[in-house]
């Protein structure tokens, strides 16, 4: 029993990393007026790029700097679009969706000659914590790093005045321009900071979690780490709670399956597992639907600003 | 005769009250395509691919049978209108792969059952139309972001197919596929002067047709533009913007669950365990639906250029050794390129004063 607790526990903090990430930077870019839905598309080419880096280095912490500096060019990319060319942010964040994923792919299948996945990489180790004989902790040194940005982005954001100006941009940007802060500029960095955290979890991924790139790897998480930003009303700290969450319903979805095969061994388990799998998409959308009555959205959101 | 000289002169005349917004459109439907082409040249320059050979087999095998070539439009052509519709009505449904997967999962059920093409094809409508209004509810009612519950449905929808397919539709003779569509059910090809061409096209040439009618020259069509302009105006006027929203998510649902029991019943007649035969067929669509300016007639020529684009990805695959995600690449560089109407406008505008400075 305790070992269970022991071993969800520590596993929630593992699946609940590239969600607390990118949500946190998916909140300062909204909080400051655009939507980024392209988070998706960040995490595929973002895992890509670390695991080519470090399949060729050797080195995952190369490949978790590769990951952001893709992250941090999808945020350039979509603050141009969003911000200076006044596009529609939706339809941007799709088309990046699409494109990221084509590249990925492309370079999979030309690397490596593989259709599903490529050959596994060094990982960062996990940090372990012994509690008795055979009873272990193991966590991410990310997971810590994840709730540290999360902290420091909530004070930033509420308690310091250029977080105030960040948010002034994203609810009422004529008032924030008649202050003085150049709103253009403000809503670029925003999501160019978003881009650099979401890099960052998608980087994760694969160096720091799975090992390996596989097709599906991201398999609609950059849209969970969106819901977790609706689920935390746009306030980072509730996004850890949030990613914990979401991050559990991933894991019970790997979890239950294992448990119910060592009970009932004569259940056929590969196929049901397929059911299994659904469990964080409906667990999502449950958890969303019912609690997002209360939620304030920034009230200038999405919408392109346009100086006088 | 007369009335056709009659329809040449209203033709001009609009066309020179819409002047501008004509240019922008072709300029903006050009540029996007040529983007989308530049980048997709670079990205295979990068991987080591010549992009001039590759191009040039795209385009030609693209298009050189017609019956696969319109064949492969028809379920995309439905997943365009259901991003159109909605969109229309000022919702974005990326749902319309899930929308698919469960038209054609649930028509594939009735077919079997009951031998009746017709049959299933209603019920592949009826299923999508249920999902569409699902999130539409959840969208008005609870206040969830539609992006965020199609994505979820999605996959949902995935792992449910994947789980049918594998414990209960699977073919005993062929472990990898689902039972197939009887025989007496399949829908065929009829003969036209391009050679035999698959009856779903014509089925979905119509769908577009009716949609057409329906979006600008029917009550329900209007209220849905209304509400997409401006859910204010619908208001005065009288409309209830949620009840927009509400209709059109059923009928884009309905439209990407026609595409998918279209597929099924009528073109590929069973689905392999891996869903390759429909995965990206519903974002596939939107690119289709923007492309072709969520107009229903515009979004049947922009499913064949698609259509184009997905067949030369696959002759790609086999001739040069290129993967077919280029396809994937071109579609989203293309999607991007077309959000930003603004930049074309500004460019025009440029371009008018630069010549203004000349004289």
């Amino acid at each position: 029993m305790i070992e269970d607790i022991i071993s969800l526990t520590s596993s929630t903090l593992i699946y609940m990393v590239p969600l607390v990430l990118a949500g946190v930077g998916e909140i300062i870019t909204e909080r400051s007026g655009v939507v980024n839905i392209g988070l998706e598309g960040i995490f595929v080419l973002s895992s890509f790029t670390a695991t080519i880096v470090t399949f060729i280095t050797g080195n995952p912490y190369l490949g978790l700097f590769s990951g952001t500096i893709i992250g941090l060019l999808a945020g350039v990319l979509h603050g141009v679009v969003s911000v200076y060319l006044r596009g529609n942010q939706i339809i941007a964040g799709v088309g990046f969706n699409t494109l990221a994923y084509g590249i990925s792919i492309m370079g999979l299948v030309t690397i490596w000659k593989q259709h599903g996945a490529s050959p596994s990489v060094s990982k960062i180790p996990m940090v372990s914590l012994k509690i008795r004989e055979g009873l272990t902790f193991t966590i991410s040194p990310l997971s810590i790093a994840a709730i540290l940005i999360a902290i420091g982005t909530w004070y930033w954001l509420f308690k310091t005045t250029s977080g105030l100006k960040l948010r002034a941009c994203g609810e009422d940007p004529k008032s924030a321009e008649a202050m003085g802060v150049n709103v253009f500029r403000t809503r670029f960095y925003a999501t160019v900071v978003g881009g650099i955290l979401t890099g960052l979890g998608g980087a994760y991924l694969t160096v720091g979690w799975i090992g390996q790139f596989t097709r599906h790897i991201s398999a609609g998480r950059g849209f969970i780490a969106l819901a977790n930003v609706a689920f935390s009303n746009w306030n980072p700290l509730m996004a850890i709670v949030g990613g914990m969450i979401f991050g559990f319903f991933d894991v019970l979805s790997i979890y239950l399956p294992i448990k119910i095969q060592l009970i009932y061994p004569e259940v056929k388990i590969t196929t049901l597992a397929y059911l299994f799998k659904t469990i964080p998409y409906i667990g999502t959308l449950a958890v969303v639907s019912l609690i997002i009555g209360r939620a304030r959205v920034p009230r200038a959101l999405g919408k392109p600003y346009i100086k006088e | 005769m007369m009335s056709l000289a009659h329809f040449l002169m209203k033709f001009r005349e609009r066309i020179r009250a819409r002047y501008e917004e004509y240019l922008v459109i072709t300029i903006e439907t050009l540029a996007s395509a040529i983007i989308g082409f530049s980048i997709g040249a670079l990205v295979l320059y990068i991987l080591g691919f010549n992009p001039a050979k590759i191009y040039f087999i795209l385009f030609s095998k693209g298009l050189s049978n017609p019956n696969y070539l319109l064949s492969k439009s028809t379920p995309i052509m439905l997943t365009g209108l259901a991003f159109a519709i909605p969109m229309l009505a000022g919702v974005f449904n990326i749902g319309g792969e899930g929308q698919l997967y469960i038209g054609a999962l649930i028509s594939l059920i009735v077919v079997t059952s009951t031998h009746n093409p017709a049959l299933g094809i209603l019920a592949g409508m009826v299923a999508g139309a249920a999902l569409g209004t699902f999130k539409a509810v959840l969208k008005v009612y609870r206040g969830v972001n539609e992006v965020i519950a199609a994505i979820m449905l999605n996959w949902v929808m995935y792992f449910l197919i994947l789980y049918l397919l594998t414990e209960k539709l699977y073919n005993p003779q062929i472990p990898h596929e689902s039972i197939p569509v009887p025989e007496d059910a399949r829908l065929g090809k009829i003969p036209t002067p391009i050679g035999d061409i698959r009856l779903i096209f014509f089925i979905a040439v119509i769908a577009s047709l009716i949609i057409y009618y329906i979006l600008y020259y029917t009550n329900i069509g209007y209220m849905l533009r209304v509400a997409g302009l401006s859910p204010k105006t619908a208001k005065y006027a009288g409309f209830n913007p949620n009840l927009a929203i509400i209709y059109s998510m059923a009928l884009g649902g309905a439209m990407a669950g026609l595409g998918g029991s279209l597929l099924l019943i009528g073109y590929v007649y069973s689905i392999d365990t891996t869903m390759s035969t429909l995965f990206g067929l519903g974002f596939t669509g939107i690119g289709v639906a923007l492309l072709g300016r969520n107009n229903p007639i515009g979004i049947i020529f922009s499913a064949i250029f698609f259509s184009m684009l997905i067949i030369g990805g696959e002759m790609i695959e086999l001739l040069a050794g290129a993967p077919p995600e280029l396809a994937d690449v071109l579609t989203g560089v293309i999607v991007i390129a077309l959000a930003l109407p603004y930049m074309y406008r500004m460019l025009i505008s440029y371009m008018r004063i630069r010549r203004l400075i000349k004289k």
